[in-house]
């Protein structure tokens, strides 16, 4: 079933000096329950079109549609509060909260109570395989891998249906590489995300169901 | 929930937290002590303002000294004596210049005269001279003490016919004969006698010697004394059959009626300010009951007037009572401190150039509104004649031109005026821009001047306390909005990125700011506050001001007795505080507001 669509986007910015056109005419659609990778060149639009797909930024032109809705007719905050969250390659765990309490927080905005949101949290933390002696501690005491689980239960904290991940993997080691693309790839066939992944690593996209490559702001799919 | 997140991330940087509260804190301390400084300087001049006075008083330079001689029938020589001369009367106009802001004045006081037959001055104790007729023992010519007899007593309390007095035109260098078996009538008052190394011995006798009071001293308005009908050496006449019917004897029986009036005679002082007045300026003499006049009796020179304790005693007057002053006089030389002294008149001669008796030339009766106590009557220029009267100025409306008995230079104790506190040195630039060398003017201001200076010396302090307070509440902010906030870009990139709205990422670093500056701000200002308060309450307590200014030599102290009241500058604080949050609330705002302009993505990316 199809959740996600781009028709025809474009995206394009003025810098200093010039325009730069970063996404051009870009359609593709994503099902429920998939694993993507999109790979490409740095520069070639990855994180442009991901951003676009967060509803971070609006398209110049074209459309993306969620669950057929254009996004750009819906509530963008609440749209990445509810369906879909972005994971970072730097993790971007909030410094001086716990695990625990970054996994919490945006449950908290949610107006979910604190009681369930905790309750919540563990459960999600020990489903990426956090124990709880690990998860009380704050960011800057966990490894890479650690800190890459925590931001992915913060992720698919508020219950969304989308997962965007842009180089989830860049910081890590092989072993944990291999973790998390399992933790995703498991997201998206057992508990039903949409797991879109940026990454130019080869072995990461091999792992995913299809792979899309972008170069100068086009987009293809490979698989 | 917002608020608990925010500080809940704040209290996890401790350290920074807890130093920006207690730079804060100082920096808010600060700023408050220096408002509060300035507020309560400005309340205390505004107070002082109201217990200070400046008024300048204006005399007139002598133009040249005049060398005089006094003959001295004991010595039998002159004695050189010098008295200033003034080539022409600068009239008080002069003070009229543009630009010369006056509160009162400038007036020039009259010392008048009042003869009030109803009511006593001087007792019967009080010697004022004498008029009696005496003949010679023998043929004499009384350049030296001389034996006479009293053959008629026609004024002298004490004194009785056919008494022997020793009588020596004392300062009369060639005096005319007296022969024996005639008979003089003679104004004469008594002097210590010749060869004063015997004053103690039982053989010692006083000497009487001529007055000059018969001579009318009268004046025209422009001080041109007028040509008297007996000359300048008259003393004593012979009396002969209807000698009394004569001009020269009707001036004698007028003399005589002039001894009965200087019993009568009070001093009257016309004002449009009681603190023109040095006695009253001083504190010499003070309201004891009753009040001052309003405004409104000065301006419309209504008929109230001050009476001093003892005239209201003496005479059983209360206040409400009324008075009827029949002025006679106007002295434009003296001033009723020293003419009116509670031991001797120095009226001079109450007739005029033809020889009679001054008549009233202003005749109001007075409603007593106000009894004054304290010093007068003792013989100072500057102090209070004895039992004097004080009356609005505009209640004198008649001319005195035919009733000066003197005239002469503006002087301290005669012409005054005030001006608002702190402008002497603006004044004084005005005066001499207009190049008169020939008056002086001194300033008299209880110590304002350098209470002034004081309190702006403190305002400079509480200025730079604010501005330094004001820089530091400045840096403060500006250095923890970047570490707070600037440095937290990425905690709004990622809170941007988990769904939260562009308000809910302001407000969950905000909160919990504004709870920092709202902690930090108030305990800093009312820190300040409160010391501000302190200090300048133990500070004002018992003041002693000094007095002086510029060229005067006179020292008045005024003592400023708080009344114990604690002031804290609230309201300042208060305005402090807000002025801060305000500050606080703009600069984290916009901090805040720089943060979410950017793409978060974009600043993720970096």
């Amino acid at each position: 079933m199809e959740i996600l669509r781009a028709e025809n986007v474009f995206y394009s910015y003025q810098t200093k000096y010039q325009k730069v056109d970063a996404v051009q005419n870009v359609s593709c659609a994503f099902e429920k329950g998939c694993f993507y990778a999109i790979i490409g060149e740095s520069g070639s639009g990855k994180s442009t079109f991901l951003s676009l797909l967060a509803g971070l930024d609006v398209p110049s032109e074209g459309t993306i549609y969620v669950d057929g809705q254009p996004l750009n007719e819906l509530d963008r905050d609440a749209y990445r509060l509810n369906q879909a969250s972005v994971v970072y390659q730097s993790f971007h765990l909030f410094p001086l909260l716990t695990a625990l309490e970054n996994v919490m927080l945006p449950m908290e905005f949610k107006k979910i109570s604190k009681k369930e949101a905790r309750i919540r949290a563990q459960k999600l933390l020990q489903r990426v395989g956090l124990e709880e002696r690990i998860y009380r501690q704050f960011p800057k005491m966990m490894s890479g891998g650690e800190q890459q689980r925590v931001a992915i239960a913060r992720a698919v904290a508020t219950g969304g249906e989308i997962l965007l991940a842009d180089e989830p993997t860049g910081n890590l080691d092989s072993e944990n590489e291999k973790k998390i693309v399992e933790l995703l790839k498991n997201l998206a066939h057992e508990d039903g995300y949409t797991v879109i992944v940026i990454t130019h690593n080869q072995s990461v996209a091999e792992e995913t169901d299809h792979i899309f490559r972008m170069r100068d702001g086009h987009m293809e799919q490979l698989r | 929930m917002m608020i608990k997140n925010s500080i809940r991330q704040l209290w996890r940087m401790k350290e920074k937290t807890l130093l920006f509260l207690l730079l804060l804190f100082l920096a808010s301390g600060m700023c408050s002590l220096g408002r509060g400084f300035w507020v309560i300087n400005n309340r205390n001049i505004a107070k002082y303002e109201d217990t200070f006075m400046t008024i300048g008083t204006v005399e007139q330079k002598a133009s040249s000294v005049q060398e005089l001689q006094d003959w001295n029938a004991e010595t039998k020589e002159y004695r050189l004596y010098r008295r200033p001369m003034y080539h022409e009367y600068i009239p008080e106009s002069v003070l009229d210049f543009e630009g010369a802001d006056y509160l009162s004045g400038p007036e020039r006081r009259v010392c008048y005269g009042a003869y009030c037959p109803e009511y006593e001055m001087y007792g019967l104790g009080m010697s004022m001279g004498y008029i009696i007729e005496a003949t010679p023992l023998e043929d004499v010519v009384p350049d030296h003490p001389v034996q006479m007899e009293v053959t008629k007593v026609l004024y002298g309390p004490g004194l009785m016919e056919h008494v022997k007095i020793t009588f020596c035109d004392h300062r009369n260098p060639k005096p005319e004969t007296l022969y024996k078996g005639k008979t003089y009538v003679m104004n004469l008052s008594l002097w210590p006698g010749h060869e004063s190394e015997k004053a103690f011995s039982d053989d010692y006798v006083q000497e009487y010697r001529p007055s000059g009071d018969l001579v009318s001293t009268q004046t025209d308005t422009d001080g041109n004394p007028m040509e008297n009908t007996v000359g300048e050496e008259y003393f004593y006449d012979e009396v002969t059959e209807g000698f009394y019917e004569t001009e020269t004897g009707k001036r004698w029986m007028n003399q005589l009626a002039c001894m009965e009036y200087l019993r009568h005679i009070f001093p009257v002082s016309a004002t449009e300010n009681i603190y023109l007045m040095m006695a009253f300026y001083r504190g010499d003499v003070y309201i004891s009951s009753g009040r001052e006049f309003t405004e409104e009796e000065y301006a419309q020179g209504s008929n109230v007037c001050l009476v001093s304790e003892q005239f209201a005693n003496n005479n059983g007057l209360v206040l409400g009572d009324r008075v009827t002053l029949p002025l006679i006089m106007s002295n434009y030389k003296k001033s009723t401190g020293w003419v009116f002294s509670s031991s001797s008149v120095k009226i001079g001669s109450l007739l005029n150039a033809e020889g009679e008796i001054y008549q009233p030339f202003e005749t109001n009766t007075y409603e007593i509104v106000g009894i004054y106590g304290g010093m007068n009557g003792t013989g100072d220029d500057y102090g209070m004649g004895y039992q004097e009267i004080v009356v609005p100025r505009g209640s004198i409306r008649n001319s005195d031109e035919n009733n000066i008995i003197d005239y002469g230079p503006m002087k301290g104790y005669t012409t005054s005026f005030q001006i608002e506190n702190g402008t002497i040195e603006e004044y004084m630039k005005k005066w001499e821009k207009l190049g008169i060398d020939d008056i002086e003017i001194t300033f008299y201001d209880k110590g304002y001047t350098r209470l002034r200076a004081g309190i702006e010396n403190m305002k400079n302090i509480a200025r730079l306390l604010v501005v330094m307070g004001t820089v530091m509440v400045l840096l403060v902010l500006g250095y923890f909005t970047w570490l707070f906030i600037l440095k937290q870009k990425e905690r709004t990139a990622v809170e941007r990125c988990l769904g939260f709205t562009r308000r809910q990422s302001f407000w969950s670093l905000f909160s919990g700011i504004l709870l920092l500056l709202l902690a930090g701000s108030i305990s800093g200002c009312l820190a300040g506050a409160f010391l501000s308060g302190e200090i300048s309450g133990n500070t004002g307590e018992n003041s002693y001001y000094d007095t002086s200014f510029g060229n005067s030599t006179s020292v008045i102290i005024t003592e400023i007795q708080e009344e114990g009241e604690d002031f804290y500058p609230a309201a300042a604080a208060a305005e402090t505080m807000l002025g801060i949050l305000l500050a606080g609330s703009v600069i984290a705002g916009a901090g805040i507001i720089y943060n979410l302009r950017q793409e978060p993505m974009e600043m993720l990316g970096k």
